[in-house]
């Protein structure tokens, strides 16, 4: 924190970035080149994000109204401006968790903190931050080009971990949860509804028991299998 | 007096110039009111009396306008003055009776504002009286500085001058109501959230809501399908990925021939769906599928159709019958600019690729005209021109080489070290060289005349040497003697 200035300048400098770098780069490019341009050109990045700090920053993030990337004439939304900033800052990550996890119940705080988390954590964290999130779903105005749309904080969430591009920007290649569970880096992903769907396959195996089940064998596996380790990993194939 | 203008021009009317004051030269003189009356009356009478001449701006129409306005001015005038005069008296009578016993220079002044009016009034009824056109203007008259007063600017005027102030109050009342209005809108418009730098979408912000907890059962319900259906997807994916491993395996325990086997069916397979995909027919256009929006397609089920040989409805069954120039590809690019004649490839081949069926005769020539012959023709006929005639008598040792083969090597190589002869041949070098492998070399190498020439076999090289004029060197000492010997004799 010691050589931040105000204004962005010094993340913006092609010529030498001298300040933390997430994974060997300078954050600013984690957010492609031309939105990044975008987003310094917009008037709310010049009036609003000016000399922001984390706690400065909170105030901004309540007054915004949607999440979004570049509408209208390739203008970038304030959102993206507030995840530029954040990535200047690039505020200790108790403070991040503490944005995810807001008890005043500013959502878009709550999205604004997961994309930034999206960008910049390890995988592992990643996967562990935003997962809780999956069961959240409150509302959320999403901004497109021709206009507004609701989405749900889940439905970022997943999109968030699933897809490649959100927000106008690609987003930094996650490897996919099953790899690092392979790699047991992970546990599996209990959803919250775990009984429910252990009843709904319990009822259909019954409904199946009769007839010769062309999957039966992954029927059973999956019956057994919420809460325990499948047997996924070749040595336990017969060989 | 001369004329004010220097022509004979009748006098047209002035221009009409926005903003500037008309002037109007006949009925602005103030001098001879009497005479302006007279005149006026005089161009009143004309304009009611003639028709209007036919211009684009008629001569009297200004003057009608003007007269007009005069008019109307002066009734005005005349009945505030009036109205004035009356307010004035009743004024007066009022402070009469207010002040009674106040007999000032107030009374005083109103008694001579009074008599001023009278005198005013009787100056306007004395021109009235005198001229029965309402006049425009009062004529000056010179009062003395004592008697002046400031209210004598006229009661008309005074009322006039009242009534333009009190609209002008009210007119920037209304303004300042305006800007009111603007800079309250504005402070709500900011307690209410809008930010400076967002220029758009007012309304449509709020027609979205994102209010939580408006229906907790129907959010729950839809939180929960998409739960499942996330649930299922994965689920989906890791049959997927064991689908594949099991796969991996089983190929893996087969042997390779089983793994053979089973390439080449699928190689087939693959065959015959190709196969079975329909031919382009002549001329269709070719569409190709893209890259970019393959899974939209794959959605509609639409990422394996062919086009090949499809009708499509617009089409023209046989394109052969359309005259030439609609035979092409894209009937959108008719008649358009820039359209080269370009069909297909075949057509505009230029040459004769893989068509030689008839490379067997090559026509010949009818007669036996030099000219025309080919040089294979002329071949038979040769030896022609100039080498017609062989120079000197040659023994054909080129024959021995070729007939004679690896046995007879050592009566060879005895002829050709015989002299007196022309020794130049080939194969002469041979014995110089390493004999076995040129002998071999060079003799198979003859003998077995890789040329392709269907002509009959003639020793070429033989005939070629033979046509020489003379021979070369080594046999024509006779010939380098004479030479030396001119040399010496000089």
């Amino acid at each position: 924190m010691s050589g931040h200035k105000a204004d962005a300048k010094a993340l913006l400098d092609d010529r030498g970035y001298s300040g933390p770098l997430i994974r060997g780069e300078n954050p600013a490019n984690l957010i492609e080149k031309p939105l990044q341009d975008r987003i310094t050109e917009t008037y709310y990045w010049k009036e609003q994000c000016f000399a922001l700090n984390e706690a400065s920053l909170c105030d901004r993030a309540v007054d915004m109204n949607f999440i979004g990337g570049t509408y209208g004439q390739q203008k970038a939304s304030p959102f993206l401006c507030l995840v530029f900033k954040l990535l200047q800052l690039q505020p200790e990550r108790e403070i991040v968790l503490y944005y995810l996890h807001n008890e005043e119940g500013f959502k878009y705080l709550t999205a604004l903190a997961a994309f930034y988390i999206r960008l910049t954590f390890e995988p592992v964290e990643i996967y562990k931050a935003l997962e809780p999130l999956l069961s959240d779903y409150r509302k959320l105005r999403r901004r497109r080009n021709d206009g507004f749309m609701i989405t749900h904080m889940d439905q970022f969430i997943d999109d968030l971990l699933t897809k490649d591009r959100m927000c106008g920007t690609t987003l930094w290649k996650l490897p996919k949860r099953q790899l690092l569970e392979d790699l047991e880096l992970l546990d599996e992903r209990v959803s919250p509804l775990a009984d429910e769907i252990e009843a709904i396959d319990n009822e259909n195996d019954d409904a199946r028991e009769g007839d010769e089940s062309r999957e039966g064998s992954d029927y059973e596996r999956r019956n057994g299998a919420n809460g325990r380790s499948r047997s996924r990993s070749r040595s336990s194939e017969g060989r | 007096m001369p004329p004010k203008r220097m022509t004979a021009n009748p006098v047209r009317p002035a221009r009409y110039r926005p903003g500037k004051a008309v002037a109007e030269e006949p009925s602005s003189s103030e001098e001879e009111s009497g005479v302006e009356e007279e005149q006026e009356e005089e161009s009143e009478k004309p304009t009611i009396q003639a028709p209007p001449k036919a211009t684009s701006f008629p001569k009297e129409a200004t003057k009608i306008a003007n007269n007009l306005k005069n008019v109307d001015l002066n009734e005005r005038r005349r009945v505030a003055a009036a109205q004035e005069a009356a307010r004035l008296e009743a004024e007066k009578a009022e402070r009469a009776k207010q002040e009674e016993g106040f007999v000032t220079e107030e009374s005083e002044e109103e008694e001579e504002e009074g008599s001023e009016e009278e005198e005013s009034e009787s100056e306007e009824e004395e021109s009235s009286s005198e001229d029965e056109a309402p006049r425009k203007l009062l004529r000056p008259t010179f009062i003395k500085k004592d008697q002046r007063k400031p209210a004598n600017s006229g009661p008309d005027l005074k009322a006039e001058d009242e009534k333009w102030q009190e609209e002008e109050e009210k007119r920037k009342a209304k303004a300042d109501e305006l800007v009111q209005e603007q800079l309250e809108k504005n402070a709500a418009a900011r307690a209410a959230g809008k930010k400076n730098w967002d220029d758009d979408e007012d309304g449509e912000l709020e027609q979205v809501d994102d209010t939580d907890g408006v229906d907790p059962e129907m959010e729950y319900a839809q939180w929960k399908i998409r739960e499942l259906e996330r649930v299922r997807r994965d689920r989906a994916a890791i049959e997927e990925a064991e689908k594949e491993r099991e796969e991996i395996e089983r190929r893996r325990n087969l042997s390779k021939e089983e793994r053979e086997a089973e390439d080449r069916q699928f190689i087939e397979a693959q065959k015959a769906e190709k196969e079975g995909k329909g031919q382009m027919s002549y001329m269709q256009k070719y569409f190709h599928k893209g890259a970019f929006f393959m899974d939209e397609a794959k959605d509609q089920g639409l990422d394996r159709r062919d086009i090949m040989g499809s009708r499509i409805q617009d089409d023209v069954s046989n394109r052969d019958l359309l005259p030439e120039y609609m035979q092409i590809r894209d009937m959108a690019r008719l008649g358009k600019k820039g359209r080269t004649k370009y069909k297909d490839m075949k057509s505009e081949d230029t040459g004769r690729f893989g068509d030689y069926g008839d490379r067997a005769r090559r026509g010949g020539s009818g007669g036996r005209d030099e000219r025309f012959m080919s040089d294979r023709e002329r071949e038979r006929f040769a030896p022609t021109g100039a080498n017609a005639s062989e120079v000197k008598e040659r023994r054909r040792e080129e024959d021995t080489p070729e007939r004679s083969r690896f046995g007879r090597e050592g009566e060879s190589r005895r002829e050709y070290s015989r002299g007196g002869r022309d020794t130049y041949v080939p194969g002469h070098r041979d014995s110089r060289y390493d004999e076995s492998e040129s002998r071999y070399s060079r003799r198979d190498r003859r003998s077995r005349s890789y040329s392709r020439s269907q002509s009959p076999r003639r020793d070429r090289y033989g005939s070629e040497r033979d046509r020489r004029k003379r021979s070369v060197s080594p046999a024509n000492e006779s010939y380098s003697h004479e030479k030396r010997r001119r040399v010496d004799t000089r």
